[in-house]
């Protein structure tokens, strides 16, 4: 107990630390890069929050039995978008700073004049209103009555999340696509990539599967998971590995179009990446996000190896991290920013939201004890 | 003790008295131990101590084969064996073989893991498995599990084989005879699969024939022919004069046609040969000599050329005295605007041709005309 509440300390002093830094930077580094790390903070969080949630849906969408034993710890994380709520509630003050389509500036442009409308503040707001809406709901039917079940053990539930499953689906490609198009895409919106949704999705889906094996392995360490076997984690390995292949080929897809088309209004954004130390950025984001882990888990054994798996998670994460880095921090400036305010912003949201899933992870049962298809689960053999 | 035997089969009610035998039995040593059973049964692999499958690694290693392959292919033609610049990129440029790679890659590791998994490590074609042929087997593919002790040599001992699966409890036991392991590729097989072959390239070669000649043909995709382009000697509603070939824009020349001599072959006397003396240079004009020149100047440019047998023309000795002296740009105006009966061969020679023939001709009279230093220089 002593080391949790060790551990815990450590965690509010890193908020806390953090805080100050935040702080710091707003007035010390600028509105510009204060938003610039706000926006990544609340994005990253969002998409993970997103990403568990969505590999929730998935197991009930297509009735899968293996992961039922491990389905509560991606619910967990997915309560991260009830914190992220507020985050993006303040993140709203970054549109008149960063978002040139909602600066007046926009009514004169030959391009956003005729988008002006849709990346005015107003409706940019209420369309992010409206994406917290779908996901409380979601989470209120899939995460809640999840929960309600390992009292009332009633398998009404499953029905009833299988019949959602599908317009959850509808909900969350639009969800995914509306943050992508706003807060990322919107920075820059001269602009557009139809596929953007897509790319943003994998990269939200990856680092949702790598914090739910993180999870598993830490509980499993606990002894908190009896019954999840290697086989489990096979499977989690192997989601991992195949979506590392699909962002990067939607990545590259997305790339290669638009380099051989070579329009001036499409490959700027590229020509930014590609220049200076950009340019190194990518290769090494490339790199992470899928040469380094596609290799690490091509394997059969590499799949149900725990240390091996808990590497790549962490890996999975910190590429993750890089990948949205690389799409939002360009707008500031050839030189990319990595100093105290991105350490300061890391330490509170890292910290904040270990905390959260900490005192989450603390709540319920560890396995939806009320799941009928539970012992199925934990049957499942490879 | 029976050398001919194939495999000792013995059959149990249920998985898992299946299981519990498999070590017993295999601890006794007797023969490979192999199970059959009508659905995948979780664990067998441990227990039957199978090796890992290679189909992994060699699916890997030809897929990472197929990509260099497919970069290499297209590598070699994109930067080094015909360079085009398509689109402003650069011809070795790697995003545009992206895809193909791919491909590649998948074309390899699939045609590994079906045909590797098929020939290579289940040893098909197989006809006729004992297995197959044996008692139990109606039993296998229902409801029972089978567990075969199976011959890897002379000295395989049946009649322990099957004690030991009686032991194990073996509802059933069943010695299975060595298949027939006569030659494969017998002269009677091959001579029929040959036969089928060629039967069945009659049989389509027939059917196209007679398709292509009773139905008719029609054209799979005639974009190309169909085009709106120009022919040579060929009206064209494109232009307002109704032709399609056209004259040159006035006061245009083609690339490599300027400048064309002009005056009178006095005035042009002073120009100078611009081309230098090479191997190249005289090669160059060499060949548009012996295209253009050599009918009537002959080899050696002492007028005497096949014409000139055949029809009795006169054409000039450029070994003669008069020619030894001309300077360059005369001999070079001539080229251009002909001479007497010579035309002008403006049209066919561009500006370097004309030049290097120029010095081509200067070697002839020379070789004709040699001096002793000429063959030192020659000499090595």
């Amino acid at each position: 107990m002593s080391a949790l509440n060790k551990t815990s300390n450590l965690l509010w002093g890193a908020v806390t630390l953090g805080a100050l830094g935040v702080l710091g930077t707003y007035s010390a580094a600028g509105p510009q890069r204060f938003w610039a790390n706000w926006v990544l903070w609340f994005v990253l969080i969002f998409t993970l929050g997103l990403g568990a949630l969505f590999i929730v849906a998935l197991e009930h969408l297509v009735n899968a039995k293996w992961s039922v034993p491990i389905r509560r710890l991606p619910e967990r994380i997915a309560t991260l978008l009830l914190p992220v709520i507020p985050v993006g509630l303040i993140g709203l003050g970054a549109i008149p700073v960063l978002y040139p389509g909602a600066r007046p500036e926009a009514a004169h442009h030959p391009i956003l004049a005729g988008k002006a409308f849709w990346l005015s503040l107003p409706f940019f707001s209420v369309r992010t209103l409206i994406a917290f809406a779908l996901c409380v709901l979601a989470l209120a039917l899939l995460v809640g009555g999840s929960l309600k079940q390992d009292a009332t053990k009633d398998p009404a539930f499953n029905i009833r999340a299988r019949k959602f499953a599908p317009a959850f689906m509808a909900i969350f490609a639009l969800v995914i696509t509306m943050i992508a198009f706003d807060w990322i895409s919107g920075l820059t919106p001269e602009w557009y990539s139809d596929i953007f949704g897509v790319y943003v999705f994998a990269g939200a889906f990856l680092s949702g599967l790598a914090t739910t094996l993180l999870a598993v392995l830490y509980l499993q360490e606990q002894n908190r998971l009896e019954g999840v076997r290697a086989d489990h984690l096979y499977n989690l390995g192997a989601f991992l590995f195949a979506f590392t292949v699909f962002w990067s080929y939607i990545g590259f897809a997305q790339y290669m179009l638009m380099w051989y088309a070579n329009f001036p209004d499409e490959v700027i954004y590229y020509k930014v990446r590609l220049t200076g130390s950009w340019r190194a950025i990518t290769i090494a984001l490339a790199g992470l996000h899928f040469i380094l882990p596609f290799f690490a888990l091509v394997t059969r054994d590499a799949k149900r190896d725990p240390k091996r798996l808990r590497r790549v998670a962490y890996l999975m994460l910190g590429a993750h991290v890089l990948d949205i880095y690389w799409l939002i921090f360009p707008i500031l400036g050839a030189r990319p920013y990595f100093s105290w305010p991105e350490i300061s912003f890391a330490l509170f949201f890292l910290g904040g939201s270990l905390l959260w899933l900490r005192a989450a992870m603390q709540k319920g049962e560890d396995m939806p004890v009320g799941d009928p298809f539970l012992r199925e689960g934990l049957e499942f053999r490879l | 003790m029976s050398e001919t035997s194939y495999a000792v089969l013995g059959l149990f009610d249920t998985p898992d008295a299946l299981m519990q035998a498999i070590p017993k039995v295999r601890a006794a040593k007797i023969g490979a131990v192999e199970a059959y059973t009508p659905y995948p049964i979780h664990g067998i692999d441990e227990a039957l101590g199978l090796r890992r499958s290679p189909l992994g690694g060699m699916v890997l290693v030809m897929g990472v084969i197929g990509a260099l392959t497919a970069f290499g292919f297209q590598y070699w033609i994109s930067a080094i064996d015909y360079p085009i610049v398509t689109g402003g990129k650069s011809p070795a440029s790697w995003e545009a073989f992206i895809p193909i790679m791919f491909e590649v890659t998948v074309l390899f590791a699939t045609f590994t893991a079906g045909l590797g998994m098929l020939l290579l490590l289940n040893k098909l074609p197989f006809f006729g498995h004992p297995i197959l042929s044996s008692q139990s087997i109606k039993g296998i593919t229902r409801d029972r599990y089978a567990l075969a002790l199976e011959a890897e040599s002379e000295a395989f001992d049946s009649v322990a084989a099957a004690r030991i699966l009686g032991e194990v409890g073996a509802v059933t036991v069943e010695v299975l005879p060595a298949p027939d392991r006569s030659p494969f590729l017998t002269s009677d097989f091959i001579l029929r699969t040959l036969g089928g072959i060629f039967a069945a390239c009659v049989v389509a070669g027939l059917a196209i024939f007679l398709t292509i000649k009773w139905f008719p043909v029609l054209a799979p995709m005639s974009y190309m022919q169909d085009q709106p382009r120009l022919n040579a000697q060929k009206p064209s509603t494109f232009f307002k004069d109704g032709r399609g070939m056209q004259m040159p824009v006035a006061g245009t020349v083609a690339r490599g046609h300027l400048p064309r001599a002009a005056g009178s072959q006095e005035a042009a006397a002073t120009l100078i040969n611009p081309l230098p003396r090479t191997k190249e240079v005289f090669a160059v004009g060499r060949k548009a000599y012996a295209n253009r020149c050599e009918v009537c100047h002959g080899a050696l440019g002492n007028g005497v050329g096949s014409l000139t047998a055949a029809y009795g023309g006169k054409p000039a000795n450029l070994q003669a005295k008069q020619f030894l002296d001309y300077p360059d740009g005369k001999i070079y105006w001539a080229i251009v605007n002909g001479k007497n009966a010579m035309p002008s061969h403006a049209a066919d020679l561009t500006e370097a041709q004309r030049w290097s023939v120029v010095h081509y001709v200067r070697a002839l009279q020379r070789a004709q005309n040699a001096k002793d230093e000429d063959l030192k220089v020659v000499a090595p």
